[in-house]
């Protein structure tokens, strides 16, 4: 192994690193601003400037790599002198308005403000000032407080692939933005956010919502298709009001597709089912149970089970449902036109991919069957499933439903009851490679919704004898 | 896309100008100036027909045509005064020569005249410190200016 010398300490790297690696592995914080792992460097802001044994001038640490034996000062007065100096020109033309700023408390540019900055302010000269931009439904910009790092047009050219974001004019005039404002292009837009060290890059849907110092994190995995990218879901008080990717470098790297960072908006949606229905009025859990039973009884009945389920719930199904629906058959179901794993594959060449659930691959495993066509003697259908699952159509069947649904979805069903989202469980899904993963509970489940090993328990223990003909 | 609105002069002339490229992304400053030299200036549909011809985003050419001042984004006059302000310049009197035109002509710096036919704008170094002041009238240069000659030139214009 090479070992070069910081601040004084023996590290250890492998050869290519660039030093901010090297000393955040030995827990040295170099402040850097435009470097993000994610992306080419380009050694723009400056803030990552380091003195190093027997070079005259302060080098890069995002553009340097470590050589053996190099010996870098990252606490130096001549490294401190420089941060400060950086901070202060980057601070000339900013706001200062963190108390109204949504990055206030996760920003680079306040952190290393209040770490490396001057208390005070030499610039007594007139501020550019410009209005905000409104960046298509996902992203706003305010101007004023870009330091143009250019982290995000790296974002779009290099990861999403389309050069929409843009520095305009020169110098002081310089300005981070679209042709005209207009709106982004690439569903991949949140990760603008995420990335940009200030808060200039925002995403509508989170803005004025949370100060984010009272969000709790969990670190969980999305449910938006069989990538299984990893995410936090940030909540305060039962209220979920954002996701953001973590880092997983053989999955999503740093980043999540905007279907997947909003895919969380139906867990609050108000037209959600949060309490047992039947025929549309809202029921207590017995009684429900009792009448999904009596409208099921000498049907003939198939068994939908959502690909938006975890392995452990299929595994209780597949336990339950052959003793209480003997002979009735079993289908997975979630996208339609995608009824086996093997049709599954890459939707864009970034994340996306064309199951719109997350475990697909593991239901499959566990020996369901996939859904295609309704097999004609059958009258009645029990559906369960998570939130995403996409109902096939049920015109003229008689149907129970378990799990999440929206009420418009489900005007024609007989009985609801109410299951638990990704959001509100523990569990096992298999991405599209056979990696398996644990989603969280992030929060309660709302109302009276019940996780379904506890509704198969009430089912079981209920007086009335099972539907099944 | 629907009609083009560049010529077939400027589409022959990349056809000529490509092979000398490594890439097709290199057309992006010479296609700039053979638009503008056909319309005087850079409209937005311009620049996104650029964009499809060389194959870039719109906002790419929107980037690269910003960032320099030969390229005009709004319509200029037919006489367009660049008057260079830098360091050189402004030491031997380009300030003067600066107000002389706006007074002259009624208009601030980067505004053009009602009838269209002049366009004030300042340069930043025009590469031609030796010989300060210096300004482009359009594609020429005019050097060790002084407000006398600078009138004439504008006389012998009107
Ligand atoms: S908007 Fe944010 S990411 Fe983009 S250049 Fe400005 S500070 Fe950097
Ligand atoms: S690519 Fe799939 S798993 Fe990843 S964020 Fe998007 S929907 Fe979620
Ligand atoms: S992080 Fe190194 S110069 Fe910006």
């Amino acid at each position: 192994m090479s070992k070069c010398i910081i601040d004084g300490r023996e590290v250890e790297f492998t050869p290519g690193q660039n030093l901010i690696e090297v000393a955040k592995k030995a827990g040295i914080d170099i402040p850097f601003f435009c470097y993000h792992p994610g992306l080419s460097v380009v050694a723009q802001c400056r803030m990552c400037a380091v003195e190093i044994e027997k070079m005259p001038k302060l080098q890069t640490a995002c553009s340097t790599v470590a050589a053996e034996g190099m010996v870098v000062k990252t606490k130096s007065p001549r490294t401190a002198q420089n941060q400060k100096a950086v901070m202060e020109f980057l601070l000339i033309n900013h706001p200062l308005d963190c108390p109204i700023c949504d990055k206030s408390g996760e920003c680079d540019l306040q952190d290393n403000s209040y770490r490396h900055g001057d208390l005070y302010s030499r610039y007594t000269e007139e501020r550019r000032t410009y209005l905000d931009l409104d960046m298509g439904p996902v992203i706003q910009k305010n101007m004023n407080r870009c330091i143009h790092c250019t982290r995000c047009i790296r974002f779009g050219d290099e990861i999403a692939g389309i050069r929409e974001m843009v520095a305009l004019q020169r110098g002081n005039n310089t300005q981070i933005s679209t042709v005209d404002g207009r709106a982004l292009e690439t569903d991949y837009a949140g990760n603008y956010a995420d990335i940009c060290p200030t808060g200039s890059l925002t995403v509508k849907d989170f803005r004025f919502k949370k100060r984010v110092w009272f969000l709790k994190k969990t670190s969980t995995v999305c449910e938006g298709c069989s990538r299984g990218c990893n995410m936090e879901i940030h909540q305060d008080a039962n209220v979920i009001y954002r996701c953001i990717p973590r880092e997983n470098m053989q999955i999503n790297k740093y980043w999540l597709c905007d279907e997947g960072r909003f895919n969380f908006q139906y867990v609050n949606d108000e037209n959600r089912v949060v309490a047992p229905m039947v025929n549309h009025s809202v029921s207590d859990w017995g009684l429900s149970i009792d009448q999904a039973k009596k409208v099921l009884m000498g049907k003939k009945i198939a068994v939908l089970v959502g690909s938006d389920l975890t392995q452990e719930e299929g595994s209780h199904l597949l336990e339950f449902l052959p003793k209480h629906f003997p002979g009735s058959p079993i289908f997975h179901f979630g996208t339609p036109g995608l009824n086996t794993a093997e049709k599954d594959g890459d939707a864009d060449r970034i994340l996306k991919r064309k199951s719109k659930t997350s475990n697909l691959h593991g239901l499959e495993k566990l020996g369901f069957q996939g859904f295609d066509k309704m097999p004609k003697e059958i009258n009645a259908v029990l559906v369960i499933r998570g939130g995403r699952a996409i109902l096939p159509d049920l015109k003229g069947l008689v149907a129970v439903g378990l799990g999440v649904f929206m009420a418009p979805q489900v005007e024609e069903f007989s009985v609801i009851l109410p299951g638990t989202s990704f959001a509100e469980k523990d569990g096992t899904i298999v991405n599209y490679e056979g990696q398996a993963q644990r989603i969280r509970r992030a929060i309660l489940p709302p109302g009276q919704c019940k996780g379904l090993s506890e509704v198969l328990m009430m089912w079981v223990n209920s007086k009335s004898s099972s539907g099944a003909a | 896309m629907g009609t083009k609105i560049l010529s077939k002069k400027f589409y022959n002339e990349m056809i000529q100008l490509e092979p000398r490229y490594p890439t097709k992304v290199a057309l992006l400053l010479p296609a700039l100036h053979a638009a503008q030299d056909e319309f005087g200036w850079l409209s937005p549909e311009v620049m996104e027909e650029i964009g499809s011809y060389i194959g870039i985003h719109p906002a790419q050419v929107r980037e690269v045509a910003s960032f320099y001042t030969m390229y005009n984004l709004r319509p200029v006059g037919k006489y367009h005064l660049k008057i260079c302000t830098n360091v050189a310049c402004c030491l031997r009197g380009a300030d003067e020569l600066v107000s002389h035109c706006e007074k002259k002509l009624g208009i601030q710096c980067g505004e053009t005249t009602k009838d269209k036919k002049f366009t004030i704008m300042e340069e930043e170094c025009l590469g031609a410190c030796g010989t300060a002041p210096a300004m482009m009238l359009n594609n020429d240069y005019y050097e060790n200016l002084d407000v006398v000659q600078l009138d004439e030139l504008l006389e012998n214009l009107e």
